[in-house]
């Protein structure tokens, strides 16, 4: 029994160390194997939510607490010798311990059915460190250990969680078991032990194969977490690289899969299923030979592995393929991040670049070593003894025809198959003498020999005989036997390197009737030898420069690639790390306010970041809104100029605005008024009917052709003066010639009024009215009001135009756009009834009007005073008293007249006749920048309704200033940081506008994103190609799609605000100081913090979007700022050194 | 292992921007409804196990940026979907408006293997407001003008319809089906030594 083994090599050691003390040594040990098991068994469950339970981390705990149990038991005391003694101690406590009792019978059952516990279960996770004492205990026991018993009963007792209240009644009662000096019998280790087992018997054990939550989606935090515990101590993967990352498979000359998988993640590239399944017997390759437990020992392996090995052939000829046999059965209870171990240690060798196969037999195994064509050995594979190695050689030997052929041929015995050629058994060195032969030994078998084979392929050896056949005459070849005439067509690659291989003429190379050894001369022996050598050497030459021209093949790519991503020049870092603060800020600045060292400014800020305190003052400088050296004098003037000029342009396109909210509410009144109608009315609505009732919203919105209403009404005396009208205007007398002419139609249907529409101008637009008036019992009042409300927004405007000032501006917006906002609520108050709502939706627009008027009103003319109120908080105070507004303004005194007159004055002295098109491009923007200015940073507590309406602000005046561009998603979150820094609008404004000068190429009308990529592609290329290669296995994602977001918002998006500055900061101040495109550097920098864990898990294209976007503002961004200061330098380096 | 083949189902969720996709795709997955959802910036996907006539299938849900000038980077996204779920805010007519439109998009850039028959679902979002401007019955009627397209009205904020919504979507593209096994999965894998827990073994213990 192996635990019984390991126990007692445990105490077996212990005597030498403690006759005299009494073990506390070995105690400390054993319980702090058991304290390290129980930490990373929890640490598993917090992972994970559960422990499979044939993890590794389970067995490992069971075999801690088997030996601190086997330790000092009184086994000859209690008849304890042949079974594991633990488990016998159980059933004999089994008596007196009910839950010792418990576990008993469930033993008993479970060792009644062997099958139950699956072998699979035992092995230990490669990455997870052994216990100390299993690496104490000798390996080859262990693993004798039939697994089925292995730990049983504790296993069970955890699972049932009744191993902690086991242990408890054993040290309570350890007189009656254990030695006086055991650890169990210790009052201290022994409550210690049983309080340590009481975590892990509270977890949950899954039994589940695969349990779905985990297989499919481990979160990101999962992954980073478990990569950081499978880590162990290590710091993060910053330093680990060299500067270049230049690797290249040693093997890898003419194909990708040929070589053997070096360590890296190649092997873990391919997927597995499909690895598993390649070694089956399938369409593309018969599976010749096949046979377990053959063991190899891989690289950084300190022992040789059993693994599974088979001999495929395919199209192109023969492959070895070895794989360990942890891949190929114990997946159930691995992990991805485990698994990669053993991809990396799988073999795959093609047997075509392979030229000598030799043989070492001996009394322990057979061994089996493929040398390749470049002279490399292949890790060498052993055979269990019993002619395993020879089936396998007689397997290769067949698959290798008929193109060729090992050389000397296996020697065919009648009966017992074929057998190693007697004659060609060699000893070391390699090319010796060949042996007489005639010395037939029965058991020749056993006894220990070298050989070694050749493998020779016909086809090249024909070209090569042929084009050598001087050479080999002049080196005095041996006479050969005439070649058989083959096939010339060469289905094997052939380079150089196979030919200068293949040319010693020593070993002969085809032909030779099998089972005739061939007799070498000493002449031909030594002449064979010589170019062997003068081969070798000249391979060795070769390669070496063939390496070198490829290292300066990579370099000049860097260069030309990278060279324009980065300055030549290097400055240092020296003394900046603490960053710009506040007092150096102040030491900077002359008397007059102005500073001058602006590369020391940059410097400072690139190495060490601003202090929170002075980032307002420093962040103009940095966006290059300030100018260095400007005075405070100069400073402020700009301030003001930029005021003034962000005032004008807002008092421009907030009149625009005003229009469009106009517009939008009637056509959304429309379109509710011909919602509530067709469900109110048995009108047969048809397809027809549903795509009208669009055209209709359509018209409403834009096709409202802007010209005056020739029909003669009181108002339209007073405005001669303008050709154009905004559309407000226009509703009111829209209203007026209503009241007379539709009135008597009340009682008409909706279609007439529809056909009605080519002969009234502006019918189309008053349709939707018409339609509701006829419904309203209110009809009088109703345009009235409206007329009221659309003057009050006027006479608002003109009284703003008139001071010039913005802020005026904006409480009539908020008036306007109560309109809009407001109705919605008045629909909740008058829900009930359908009829009822029908009323209420056309009643309120006039009503709100009305409860805005008065406020407006007053903030009209005290305009400072008032504060820009954002829609959003005047929705909330106006919607509670919109009801009772519509009854106590209803009797409103018809001023209309004189105001009206007025409203003509903000569009015409704005020289604001504004083209359809125009206010229909705005509009447009100004719904978006509405959508994404509410759902923006809503987590942020600086976004409170009113600093939102700021950032709105920013965005239009933006927008309004670059219509061409439009408003695109993501500038918000640009412009946001900016508020939050700056607090008041105009500042922000102007720095966003030089922010925006770089990003605008971001967006997609911008060609830098492809660009980004790009440079991103050919960083990663360069700086790691581990990574590149699984970027590019996988779905091929080196297109880069999942960096998008961090590119377009500058990482707004991935970091917190605190940490967005900063970042900011750095991505500016590099511009000059290190690289115009910090962004490319801070992102591989977040590539490379978690590149272990993107080749651990092989992600994919999904993957890769999934753990990229769930770590979104969890990044340790001090690090990757710094490790992206130091990939500039990387690349600095590179380039300086040429 | 019950069931050897998993299958993947990519939904895309397509849409002008505020109409509600980001949270009708997690008030699915996560059952949850936040208002302190951003926009949307390139894109992100969630998963979710279903079951559909008793077969387990993967949903990966795609959602995507709502503004059209981001749509060039769709292309990236859109292959290979099984399914495209288009969205509309029942409140705002243009964004019903615009559905033609995105459906053509999408046509065009995931290039589908039949256009014609390629299963897209539509929904009309925040049924829980009131001031709701795009009835049912044109909705409906635009669906069935297109080759009889499911519509569900829906409220992510209430989670009204979500569910059957998006069982309607998983069936319907499962009949689409086009099966990716999730790579961890090992089909008929090779056991050749049941006994032997992958630690040394000597001898002539030959399963083969």
């Amino acid at each position: 029994m192996a635990a019984q083994n390991k126990a007692e090599s445990g105490s077996e050691e212990m005597p030498a160390a403690t006759p005299t003390d009494p073990s506390a040594e070995q105690k400390e040990r054993l319980i702090a194997a058991v304290k390290k098991e129980v930490k990373q068994l929890m640490e598993e469950a917090v992972t994970r939510k559960f422990v499979h339970e044939e993890s590794g981390g389970v067995t490992a705990l069971c075999g801690a607490v088997e030996s601190c149990l086997g330790q000092g038991l009184r086994r000859r005391a209690l008849g304890l010798f042949k079974t594991s003694s633990t488990t016998a101690l159980l059933h004999k406590i089994a008596k007196h311990c009910p839950e010792a009792a418990l576990v008993s019978a469930r033993v008993l059952a479970a060792e009644g059915a062997p099958a139950t516990r699956s072998a699979s279960g035992v092995e230990r996770r490669p990455s997870a460190p052994r216990p100390p004492l299993c690496k104490r205990g000798s390996g080859s026991l262990l693993s004798q250990a039939p697994p089925t018993s292995r730990y049983l009963w504790i296993r069970i007792a955890l699972f049932e969680r009744q191993l902690a209240k086991i242990i408890e009644h054993l040290v309570n009662n350890a007189n009656r078991y254990y030695e006086r000096d055991a650890l169990v019998a210790d009052p201290d280790y022994g409550s210690i032990l049983s309080s340590l087992l009481v975590g892990p018997c509270a977890l949950e054990y899954s039994k589940a194969k695969a349990p779905a939550c985990f297989w499919t989606d481990p979160p990101a935090d999962e992954l980073v977490q478990r990569h950081r515990m499978s880590a162990g101590t290590t710091t993060p993967p910053s330093v680990r690289r060299p500067i270049l990352n230049f690797k290249r498979s040693l093997n890898a000359s003419s194909d990708d899969g040929s070589a053997i998988s070096t360590g890296t993640g190649k092997a873990a590239g391919s997927s597995a299923k499909d690895y598993v399944e390649s070694l089956h017997q399938n369409s593309t390759a018969t599976l010749l030979y096949g046979k377990n437990n053959v063991r190899v020992q891989p690289k950084d392996v300190e022992e040789p592995m059993p693994g599974y090995l088979s001999l495929h052939q395919t199209a192109a000829g023969l492959v070895i393929k070895w794989t360990p046999n942890q891949l190929m059965n114990g997946y159930a209870e691995s992990e991805g991040i485990d698994k990669s171990v053993y991809w990396a240690m799988s073999l795959q060798v093609c047997v075509w670049e392979v030229v000598y196969v030799h043989v070492h037999r001996s009394q322990a195994s057979d061994a089996l070593i493929l040398v390749g064509q470049d002279g490399v050995q292949r890790p060498p594979i052993h055979f269990p003894k019993g002619g395993h190695l020879l089936s396998f050689l007689s397997n290769l030997e067949t698959g290798l025809l008929p193109h060729g052929q090992l050389d000397p041929p296996l020697w065919s015995q009648r009966g017992t198959g074929k057998v190693f050629g007697r004659g060609r058994a060699r000893r070391r060195p390699m090319p010796s003498l060949c042996e007489s032969g005639e010395t037939e030994e029965p058991e020749w078998e056993e006894t220990a020999g070298d050989y070694v084979f050749r493998i020779v392929n016909n086809a090249i050896a024909d070209r090569e005989a042929m084009r050598h056949s001087l050479l080999e005459r002049a080196v005095q070849s041996p006479p050969r036997t005439p070649r058989r005439p083959l096939a010339s067509t060469s289905t094997t690659s052939s380079d150089s390197s196979t030919m200068s291989v293949d040319c010693p003429p020593s070993a002969g190379l085809n032909g030779h009737p099998p089972l005739t050894p061939i007799p070498h001369q000493p002449v031909e022996q030594a002449a064979s030898i010589e170019l062997v050598c003068s081969t070798m050497r000249r391979q060795i030459i070769s390669r070496a420069f063939y390496g070198w021209l490829a290292y300066c093949r990579h370099l000049s790519t860097v260069r030309t690639h990278l060279s324009g991503l980065v300055h030549p020049n290097i400055v240092p870092a020296g003394g900046a790390e603490g960053g710009l603060t506040e007092e150096r800020w102040l030491a900077m600045t002359d008397e007059s306010g102005a500073i001058h060292d602006k590369d020391e400014v940059y410097r400072l800020v690139y190495y060490g970041g601003v202090q929170h305190d002075i980032r307002r003052h420093v962040w103009p400088y940095l966006l290059g809104y300030y100018e260095f050296g400007s005075t405070a004098e100069q400073r402020v003037e700009q301030d003001m100029a930029c005021r003034r000029q962000y005032e004008t342009t807002m008092s421009e396109w907030l009149c625009v605005e005003a229009i469009v909210r106009q517009r939008d509410r009637e056509a959304t009144a429309a379109s509710i008024a011909r919602l509530t109608e067709a469900s109110g009315k048995l009108k047969p609505s048809d397809n027809n009917d549903a795509s009208e009732v669009f055209e209709d919203d359509c018209s409403v919105i834009s096709d409202n052709p802007p010209i005056v209403s020739p029909e003669p009404s009181e108002n339209e005396q007073k405005r001669p003066d303008k050709p154009v009208l905004s559309r407000a205007p226009s509703i009111d007398e829209v209203d007026n010639i209503e009241m007379d002419s539709e009135r008597d139609k009340e009682t008409k249907q909706n279609g007439e009024t529809d056909n009605s529409d080519n002969k009234e101008l502006d019918v189309d637009s008053l349709k939707d009215f018409d339609d509701d008036d006829v419904h309203l019992k209110s009809v009088v009042e109703n345009p009235d009001m409206r007329r009221e409300s659309i003057a009050e927004i006027k006479r608002l405007a003109e009284g703003i135009v008139q001071k010039g000032d913005g802020r005026g501006l904006l409480c009539s917006v908020d008036s306007a756009h109560v309109n809009g906002s407001d109705f919605r609520s008045s629909i909740d108050e008058n829900q009930p009834s359908p009829v009822q709502q029908h009323t209420s939706v056309i009643i309120t627009n006039p009503s709100v009007d009305l409860a805005a008027s008065g406020s407006p009103v007053s903030g009209g003319t005290t305009a400072t005073v008032s504060p820009a109120r954002s829609p959003l908080g005047v929705v909330r105070e106006e919607s509670q008293s919109a009801g009772a507004s519509f009854d106590t303004l209803e009797p409103a005194d018809r001023h209309a007249p004189d105001t009206r007159s007025n409203c003509v004055s903000p569009a015409s002295s704005n020289g604001g006749v504004y083209s359809n098109e125009l206010v229909e491009s705005f509009a447009l923007n100004l719904h978006r920048i509405e959508k994404d200015v509410q759902r923006c940073d809503r987590n942020y507590p600086f976004f409170t309704d009113e600093n939102l309406d700021k950032l709105r602000n920013i965005m239009c005046t933006y927008v309004w200033e670059h219509l061409e561009i439009g408003y695109m998603q993501g500038m918000c979150d640009l412009a946001a940081p900016l508020l939050v820094m700056m607090r008041e609008e105009a500042s922000a404004h102007a720095l966003f506008n030089s922010l925006m000068k770089r990003a605008t190429d971001n967006f997609p009308s911008g060609q830098a994103m492809d660009a980004h990529f790009a440079d991103m592609r050919s960083l990663i290329q360069i700086l790691d190609c581990e990574l590149y290669e699984l970027m590019h296995a996988h779905g091929d994602y080196t297109h880069f799609y999942f960096c998008y977001r961090w590119f377009l918002l500058d990482f707004k998006r991935e970091l917190l605000y605190q940490d967005v500055f900063a970042a900011w900061e750095l991505i500016w101040a590099a511009r000059h100081v290190s690289s115009e495109h910090m962004v490319l550097f801070l992102a591989l920098a977040l590539l490379e913090t978690y590149r272990d864990v993107i080749l651990a898990n092989t992600m994919d294209f999904t993957d890769i979007i999934k753990f990229f976007n769930e770590m979104a503002e969890r990044h340790d961004a001090s690090a990757v700022l710094s490790l992206a200061r130091e990939l500039v330098l990387q690349v600095q380096t590179l380039i300086e050194n040429k | 292992m019950s069931s050897r083949k998993k299958v993947l189902l990519k939904v895309i969720i397509l849409g002008d921007s505020g109409v509600g996709k980001t949270s009708l795709m997690n008030q699915f997955v996560n059952k949850k409804f936040s208002n302190q959802y951003k926009a949307t910036i390139g894109a992100d996907f969630l998963t979710k196990e279903v079951i559909v006539d008793d077969r387990i299938v993967t949903m990966q849900i795609w959602d995507t940026a709502g503004q059209e000038r981001f749509q060039s980077l769709g292309v990236a996204f859109y292959r290979g979907a099984d399914c495209c779920v288009l969205v509309f805010d029942v409140t705002a007519p243009n964004t019903f408006k615009s559905l033609e439109s995105w459906r053509d998009e999408f046509l065009i850039q995931a290039s589908p293997r039949d256009p014609d028959n390629f299963p897209f679902v539509i929904l009309g979002n925040k049924v829980d407001l009131d001031n709701r401007a795009v009835s049912a019955k044109r909705a409906q009627q635009w669906c069935q003008s297109k080759n009889d397209i499911p519509y569900f009205e829906t409220s992510a904020k209430e989670a009204v319809n979500v569910e059957l919504a998006f069982q309607t979507i998983a069936r319907n593209a499962l009949a689409q089906e086009t099966e990716a096994e999730l790579y961890n999965e090992f089909p008929d894998q090779i056991k050749l030594n049941a006994n032997d827990n992958g630690r040394n073994r000597d001898g002539d213990n030959c399963a083969c």
